[in-house]
C-alpha cells in the first residue's frame, strides 16, 4: 500500500467520521433543548408567542449556537443551579468579556441545566431596538428593553430577570481590572424590594479572560455611538476575526437566594447597603472560584 | 369620516346577549352610578363604522339615542334620531338645547388624511372643546371620549404594556396626529375639572373588524403589504365591537378615568399579516421612508412617513385599569379578529 493511499483512507476516514459525528451531536442537542423548551413555566398565546414576544420556536434555534458554544467552546461547568427558586428572581452578575457572552451562558445554563428549565429575560440597552433584526432577535429569545414597567411586568409574572448592575463599566474594563467588580448601579435592589423578589447572586469565572483588553478609545467610541471601543490582542487586529473569543473554561456559579425587605424609595446609603451585600456575595464567591481554578482554559 | 355599510343587525343582537351572559362583575369597588330607566344618549360621528356598532350596543328600552354626523346614516334604526350636523358649527348646540342628552359618547374625529388638514384639525380639536362646554351648559351626567392608544406613540424604548399614566409621545415622531393627541388632553383637563361628570376616556388597541374604518384595517386590506426591513414589533388588536362594547360598559358603570382599552393579546406585526392572509413586503428603511414621504405629499398613498415607526416599535398597552373598574373582558379572541378582515 503506498502513502497516498494511506493518506487518502485516512481522509476519508477522518471526514466520514466528522460528517456523521457532529451532525449527530447538533441534532442531539437541538432534540435535548426542543424537549426543555417545551417544559418552560411560560404561557403562550394561541400564536406561539408570550405577551413579551418571546417565541420558543425561534428561540430554539438561537439557542442551539449558544447551546455549542456552551458545551464544546467555553465548556461551561455550573455549580448550585437548583438555588434558583421557582417563580419570581432576579439573577445578579458580574459582568465582562466585551461581548455579553457572560448573559448568554448563564441564560444556556438555566435551560439546559435547570429543572424546571428556564427562559431568562435580559433587561436589553436602549439603542437595541433600533438596529436592524437585532431588535427582532432580542425580543423572541426572551428579552425586553431595560425599562421599570416591563422589568416589574416581567417579575409579577413570575419570570426570571438577569440584570448586570456594573453595566458597560464592567464589560468593558481592561484585562488588569478583571475580577475587580466595578460600582453596582441601585435599581435592581429597588424593584426587588417593590415586588418582593428574591435575589440570586451568580459568579462567572472565565468571562473576564474571554477578550482581554488592553485599551479603551473613548474618542473612536463616540465617534461611532458605542458605549466603549476596546482594543483587545486581537481586535481590530484581526479585523471581525478578532472578535472570536477565547475558548476560555466558564465557571458559573449559583449562590444562595438573599431575600430583602424594605422601603423600596429608601435614601441611596440604605439601598446601597444591602446592594453592598449582593456584591459581598458575589465577590466571595468569584474568590472562591478564582482559588479553585487551575488553568484558563480547562 | 369614513363610512360603511351596515347590514342586518342579528349577528350584533347575538352578540350582545352574549356579552350579557358572559361579563363578569367587577371584583372590587361597586360602580359609580346605574343607568336610569330611560335615559338620552348622544353619539357624535354615528354614521361611521364603529358609531353605528355603538348606536346598535347601546340601544334598547332603556336609552332614547340621539346621532350626529356630517354624513347622513341611510336606512338608520327607527329609535335613533340624525342630526346631520357639523359639530364645529352653531347648530350643534341647539341639538343638545332641544335633546337635552344624560349621556355623550364622543367619537367624532378626522382620523385620515385624504382632506384638507386645517379642517381635521379643527373637527378634531374645536370640535371636541366645543362639545365640551356644550356638555357642561346643559347639564350631561356621563362622558365618554373615545381616544386612542396611538396617543402613547411608537418609540424603541417603549416598555411593553403602557399604563395610563405614560406621557403622551406620538407627536415625537409622527406629528401629523398631534390633533389627537390634544383631543386626548383637551378631555382629561376636562375629567379633572368637572368631576360631576362621569368621563371615560378610552385609549383602544389596533381596531379591526368589518365595519370599522380604521387606519390599521386599511394597511391589513392591502393585497401587498408593506413592512420595514428588520422590524416585526408586537402589535395588539382589538375587535370593533369589543370596542363598542367597552364603550356600552363604561357608560353604564359610569366609570370615571382614563383608561387603556387592551384587546385579547399581541402577536408581531408579520404574524397579523399572514394571518390575514397577505403578503408582506419587506422594504429598507430609507428607502421606504423616500418613497412613502413623495406619494404622500403627491397624495398618491394616504398615509404620511410619521406612521413608519408604528411598524418599527411596539406601542402595546396594559388595560388592566379598565377590567378592573369596569368588569370588561374582550370577547373575541385574535382568531376571530384576523377572520373579520381576511375577505
Amino acid at each position: 500500500m503506498s502513502a497516498t493511499e494511506t493518506v487518502t483512507q485516512a481522509v476519508g476516514a477522518l471526514t466520514r467520521t466528522a460528517t456523521e459525528v457532529l451532525p449527530e451531536t447538533i441534532f442531539d442537542l437541538q432534540r435535548q433543548i426542543e424537549a426543555r423548551i417545551r417544559r418552560i413555566p411560560t404561557r403562550l398565546n394561541a400564536y406561539g408567542y408570550d405577551p413579551w414576544g418571546f417565541h420558543p420556536d425561534t428561540a430554539r434555534r438561537a439557542m442551539l449556537v449558544t447551546a455549542l458554544l456552551y458545551r464544546y467552546w467555553f465548556r461551561v461547568e455550573t455549580q448550585g443551579i437548583a438555588n434558583i427558586p421557582p417563580g419570581r428572581v432576579l439573577l445578579i452578575s458580574n459582568h465582562a468579556g466585551q461581548i455579553a457572552l457572560d448573559a448568554a451562558m448563564i441564560s444556556c445554563a438555566c435551560l439546559l441545566e435547570a429543572e424546571p428549565p428556564r427562559v431568562i429575560r435580559g433587561m436589553g440597552e436602549y439603542w437595541l431596538p433600533t438596529v436592524p433584526w437585532v431588535n427582532e432577535l432580542m425580543v423572541r429569545t426572551g428579552s425586553v428593553v431595560g425599562t421599570r414597567k416591563n422589568c416589574i411586568d416581567l417579575l409579577e409574572n413570575e419570570e426570571a430577570v438577569i440584570a448586570f448592575p456594573e453595566g458597560v463599566r464592567g464589560m468593558n474594563k481592561l484585562i488588569w481590572e478583571r475580577y475587580q467588580l466595578q460600582e453596582f448601579g441601585q435599581g435592581f435592589m429597588r424593584l426587588a424590594l417593590e415586588t418582593h423578589t428574591p435575589i440570586v447572586p451568580i459568579a462567572v469565572v472565565g468571562s473576564e479572560e474571554q477578550a482581554p483588553a488592553i485599551a479603551n478609545v473613548r474618542s473612536l467610541a463616540r465617534l461611532l455611538r458605542l458605549p466603549a471601543f476596546p482594543v483587545t490582542l486581537t481586535w481590530p487586529l484581526l479585523g471581525p476575526l478578532g472578535l472570536v473569543p477565547l475558548p476560555v473554561k466558564y465557571r458559573i456559579t449559583f449562590g444562595e437566594p438573599m431575600t430583602f425587605e424594605g422601603n423600596p424609595s429608601d435614601e441611596d446609603e440604605v439601598i446601597g447597603e444591602k446592594v453592598e451585600q449582593v456584591k459581598a456575595s458575589i465577590a466571595t464567591m468569584l474568590a472562591r472560584g478564582l482559588a479553585a481554578r487551575r488553568s484558563l482554559f480547562w | 369620516m369614513a363610512r360603511a355599510p351596515v347590514e342586518g343587525p342579528e349577528q350584533l343582537f347575538h352578540f350582545a346577549e352574549a356579552a350579557a351572559s358572559a361579563r363578569v362583575a367587577p371584583a372590587s369597588e361597586p360602580p359609580r352610578a346605574v343607568a336610569e330607566p330611560v335615559e338620552t344618549v348622544l353619539i357624535t360621528g354615528i354614521a361611521g363604522g364603529q358609531g353605528r356598532l355603538i348606536a346598535r350596543r347601546i340601544a334598547g328600552a332603556r336609552c332614547r339615542i340621539i346621532g350626529v354626523d356630517r354624513a347622513p346614516w341611510e336606512g338608520h334604526p327607527a329609535d335613533v334620531r340624525m342630526y346631520v350636523v357639523d359639530i364645529r358649527k352653531r347648530k350643534f348646540e341647539d341639538v343638545f338645547r332641544t335633546e337635552r342628552p344624560d349621556a355623550v359618547v364622543h367619537h367624532a374625529f378626522v382620523r385620515h388624511f385624504r382632506g384638507d388638514p386645517e379642517v381635521r384639525h379643527e373637527v378634531n380639536v374645536l370640535g371636541t372643546k366645543r362639545l365640551l362646554e356644550y356638555a357642561i351648559a346643559h347639564g350631561v351626567k356621563r362622558m365618554v371620549v373615545l381616544s386612542s392608544a396611538y396617543v402613547y406613540g411608537a418609540l424603541p424604548d417603549n416598555p411593553y404594556y403602557m399604563d395610563e399614566e405614560f406621557p403622551l409621545n406620538v407627536s415625537r415622531t409622527y406629528p401629523e396626529v398631534r390633533d389627537l393627541a390634544e383631543v386626548d388632553t383637551l378631555a382629561t383637563a376636562f375629567l379633572w375639572r368637572h368631576p360631576e361628570v362621569a368621563t371615560a376616556i378610552l385609549r383602544p388597541v389596533n381596531t379591526l373588524g368589518y365595519y370599522v374604518q380604521s387606519a390599521i384595517g386599511r394597511y391589513l386590506r392591502q393585497r401587498y403589504v408593506p413592512t420595514i426591513l428588520g422590524f416585526n414589533p408586537v402589535m395588539q388588536f382589538i375587535h370593533e365591537e369589543d370596542v363598542a362594547e367597552a364603550v356600552a360598559l363604561a357608560l353604564q358603570t359610569g366609570a370615571h378615568g382614563v383608561f387603556n382599552v387592551a384587546g385579547p393579546g399581541a402577536v408581531p406585526l408579520k404574524v397579523a399579516i399572514r394571518e390575514t392572509a397577505r403578503t408582506a413586503v419587506p422594504i429598507p428603511e430609507t428607502i421606504a421612508r423616500a418613497v412613502f414621504r413623495q406619494l404622500f405629499r403627491f397624495g398618491l398613498y394616504p398615509t404620511p412617513p410619521g406612521a413608519m415607526d408604528f411598524l418599527k416599535y411596539p406601542c402595546t398597552i396594559d388595560g388592566r385599569g379598565f377590567e378592573r373598574a369596569t368588569g370588561f373582558k374582550p370577547l373575541f379572541s385574535l382568531e376571530d379578529i384576523f377572520a373579520s378582515v381576511r375577505h
